[in-house]
């Protein structure tokens, strides 16, 4: 699914009255983002319409919009209106859980929920729900993903995206941010770039995002942003040393200094024992063929290396 | 977050899972009512490797407890201070291993049993257990399916119950003692999900109880931001916000022998308009004598730079301990209105926008 994104798929917002949902559907848009409808409850509408938060917020007839973009209550009647395929959750955590389920009861084929402080059980039957519906969960806790130039999904900063040869996957938003900025300014842009998000347990993961870069024409090197805790570089390893290693992959893993037993900010960055120690990953990636650098700068000076002067940026 | 052992053996109990006679102690001082022993003495604090870093001691008397006492109590270990001590006495029985633990990539729950247990299986990631779904009669069938012992499967299902009503991701006996009639959690290794804590008000009230043992927990849930110190000893005091680039701007500053004081996670949208985050981390920052310069590095994909700058002025401005040079790497949406706020409001900062560039004023600054 995700590699099917386009300019033309149609995207709705679900939370789209939040603050952050009108934030956001307006940037999305302005990216160049199909956003053909928002969720939210009928009261929230109408709050935001008496407390006149923003212009362009009316409810005319059975159908509310914001900012021009129609509002149903529920995802149902959102895809029966408009044949909205993909969605992006703007919901509060404790909210997302159920925003996922009238996602994915709709229809949806691809979620994308950027809410940090999901709890864990929730995100088990996030995942459940997703794989029964047989429809692709990206998050919780990310920036979500963008084609630069064609779409995006979720908020991955402007400044940092750019169309170039780089499928890029990261767990944390700020560190890709970081990584992105530094490479695009050098010239090398992204094909893909997908957030997996922080959490422990998540929709997406590296290992599922392996064959779509690898299929992807565009796509001439892979960028993995990790972090200590759980085994998701790991698992990735071993997928990608059993697909071939086919395209190079490199990788940059944060935590070396992390303090045992305590989450480091996101939920999922957590090492208790040998399990998820930066030692313990590196070992793995670079025993499938992956690159590992232990610096930002390494990562970047050696990306330009091998595809800055072919592309021109 | 992982519990440590006594929080740990206390949500054992109330799911029903026998534990050891014991009791925790913070001063070094024995206990006037201690039995003639033999005991254990194990330190607490949320971290493994306890016993191969010396941290459990085996008392045969009541002397061998006086003397392990004052040697445990104020340790350090793993960069938790050790501030109380369980006195147990042993619990006998073959050891075995048990744990349930939630599992990302099959979105369920995963069942670890070994007939042996002790330290040497520690690495539970290399034991594959048996998956099944996160609800209890699959936990039960997989326990039936995989342990033979009708005293261990029940202690099993207990164990499935706690971590499902409890929202945990790992529980873990190791060891289990089984002895002919009773089976005993020589250890409880548990790790709570701080995002469930709005709904889960007994394990916050354990967070709550043990402010010096969960010191960054309680942090968090106190201030609603993350702010993890590092380095008690350390120059650098970070405020920055995003997890993954707050950690790896601690691996660079470490790899070229810095000392950073602490992980920051600010959440720069969640400021609101109000500097009380950031004053919160300089107090905590400035509260250590070693501190030398604070870095703030932010990368704005959302927020509006010139807003952050107005309120680092403020905060600044309303944190008298702070004595020592700011360098702040602002890079994103509105960075030129920050560069004039500053300019204007708190001329005394160095603004950059170039990260490398701001890491040779932060290691000019530790030099000076």
């Amino acid at each position: 699914m995700i590699a099917q994104l386009s300019r033309a798929t149609p995207v709705l917002v679900q939370g789209i009255a939040g603050r952050m949902g009108r934030a956001h559907a307006a940037l999305m848009r302005a990216y160049g983002t199909n956003i053909v409808a928002g969720v939210a409850a009928r009261g929230d509408v109408a709050g935001v319409a008496a407390r006149g938060e923003v212009a362009g917020v009316a409810a005319r007839g059975d159908t509310a919009q914001i900012a021009g973009i129609p509002v149903f209550a529920d995802c149902a009647a959102a895809v029966a209106a408009t044949g909205a395929v993909a969605s992006v959750a703007l919901t509060p955590p404790a909210e997302t859980l159920a925003a996922a389920r009238d996602a994915f009861a709709a229809g949806i084929r691809l979620l994308v929920t950027v809410a940090e402080g999901v709890p864990v059980h929730d995100a088990l039957c996030i995942g459940q729900a997703a794989r029964a519906a047989g429809a692709v969960w990206v998050g919780a806790s990310t920036p979500g993903l963008a084609i630069p130039g064609e779409l995006k999904l979720g908020f991955l900063p402007d400044v940092a995206l750019r169309p170039g040869p780089l499928g890029v996957m990261s767990k944390s938003g700020t560190l890709s941010y970081e990584v992105g900025w530094r490479l695009a300014r050098a010239g090398l842009g992204q094909s893909l770039w997908v957030g997996v998000g922080g959490d422990p347990v998540k929709g997406v993961r590296f290992a599922d995002l392996l064959p779509t870069f690898l299929a992807d024409a565009r796509t001439r090197a892979i960028v993995l942003v990790g972090e200590i805790g759980g085994t998701e570089e790991e698992d990735c390893a071993a997928a990608y040393a059993a697909l071939g290693a086919a395209k190079p992959l490199f990788a940059l893993i944060a935590g070396r200094e992390a303090k045992e037993g305590v989450a480091m900010g996101h939920a999922g960055a957590l090492v208790h024992g040998s399990s998820g120690t930066l030692a313990e990953k590196t070992r793995r990636l670079e025993a499938a063929g992956a690159f590992v650098f232990s610096t930002i700068e390494a990562l970047v000076q050696r990306c330009v290396a091998d595809f800055g002067v072919q592309t021109g940026g | 977050m992982l519990l440590i052992e006594a929080d740990g053996k206390a949500l054992f109990a109330e799911a029903g899972i026998r534990v050891p006679v014991g009791r925790l102690v913070r001063e070094p001082a024995l206990p006037a009512d201690l039995g003639p022993g033999p005991f254990i003495v194990k330190a607490q604090l949320p971290a493994g490797g306890r016993g191969k870093a010396g941290l459990v001691r085996c008392c045969a008397t009541q002397g061998d407890v006086a003397a392990a006492l004052p040697a445990l109590l104020g340790a350090t270990h793993k960069g938790h201070p050790v501030a109380a001590c369980l006195i147990e006495e042993p619990a006998a029985g073959t050891e075995q291993y048990l744990a349930l633990m939630t599992d990302a990539a099959s979105y369920g729950v995963r069942l670890i049993y070994h007939p042996q247990g002790g330290v040497d299986v520690e690495a539970a990631g290399t034991l594959a257990g048996t998956l099944c779904a996160p609800d209890p009669a699959a936990i039960d069938a997989a326990i039936a399916a995989t342990i033979p012992d009708p005293m261990v499967a029940e202690t099993a299902r207990a164990l499935g119950r706690l971590l499902l009503e409890r929202e945990l991701t790992l529980a873990e006996i190791n060891p289990l003692f089984v002895g002919p009639e009773v089976c005993v959690a020589g250890d409880a290794k548990v790790v709570i999900d701080l995002n469930a804590l709005p709904r889960q008000p007994r394990l916050a009230a354990l967070i709550a109880a043990r402010p010096d043992a969960y010191a960054d927990a309680a942090r968090k849930l106190a201030s609603g931001f993350d702010y993890v110190e590092i380095d008690p000893g350390g120059s650098i005091g970070l405020l920055t916000t995003g997890a993954g680039l707050s950690m790896m701007l601690i691996d660079e500053l470490v790899a070229r022998g810095a000392r950073p004081l602490n992980f920051c996670d600010i959440r720069t949208s969640m400021l609101r308009g109000s500097p009380a985050r950031i004053v919160a981390a300089l107090r905590w920052m400035t509260a250590r004598p070693s501190l030398r310069v604070v870095l703030v590095n932010i990368f704005a994909g959302i927020t509006d730079l010139g807003e952050f700058a107005a309120l680092l002025a403020d905060a600044i401005a309303q944190s008298p301990g702070l004595r020592v040079p700011v360098v702040a790497r602002l890079v994103g949406r509105g960075a030129e209105a920050a560069r004039q706020v500053l300019a204007e409001r708190a001329p005394d900062v160095a603004v950059e926008d170039d990260l490398p560039a701001a890491l040779a004023r932060v290691a000019a600054a530790v030099a000076a």
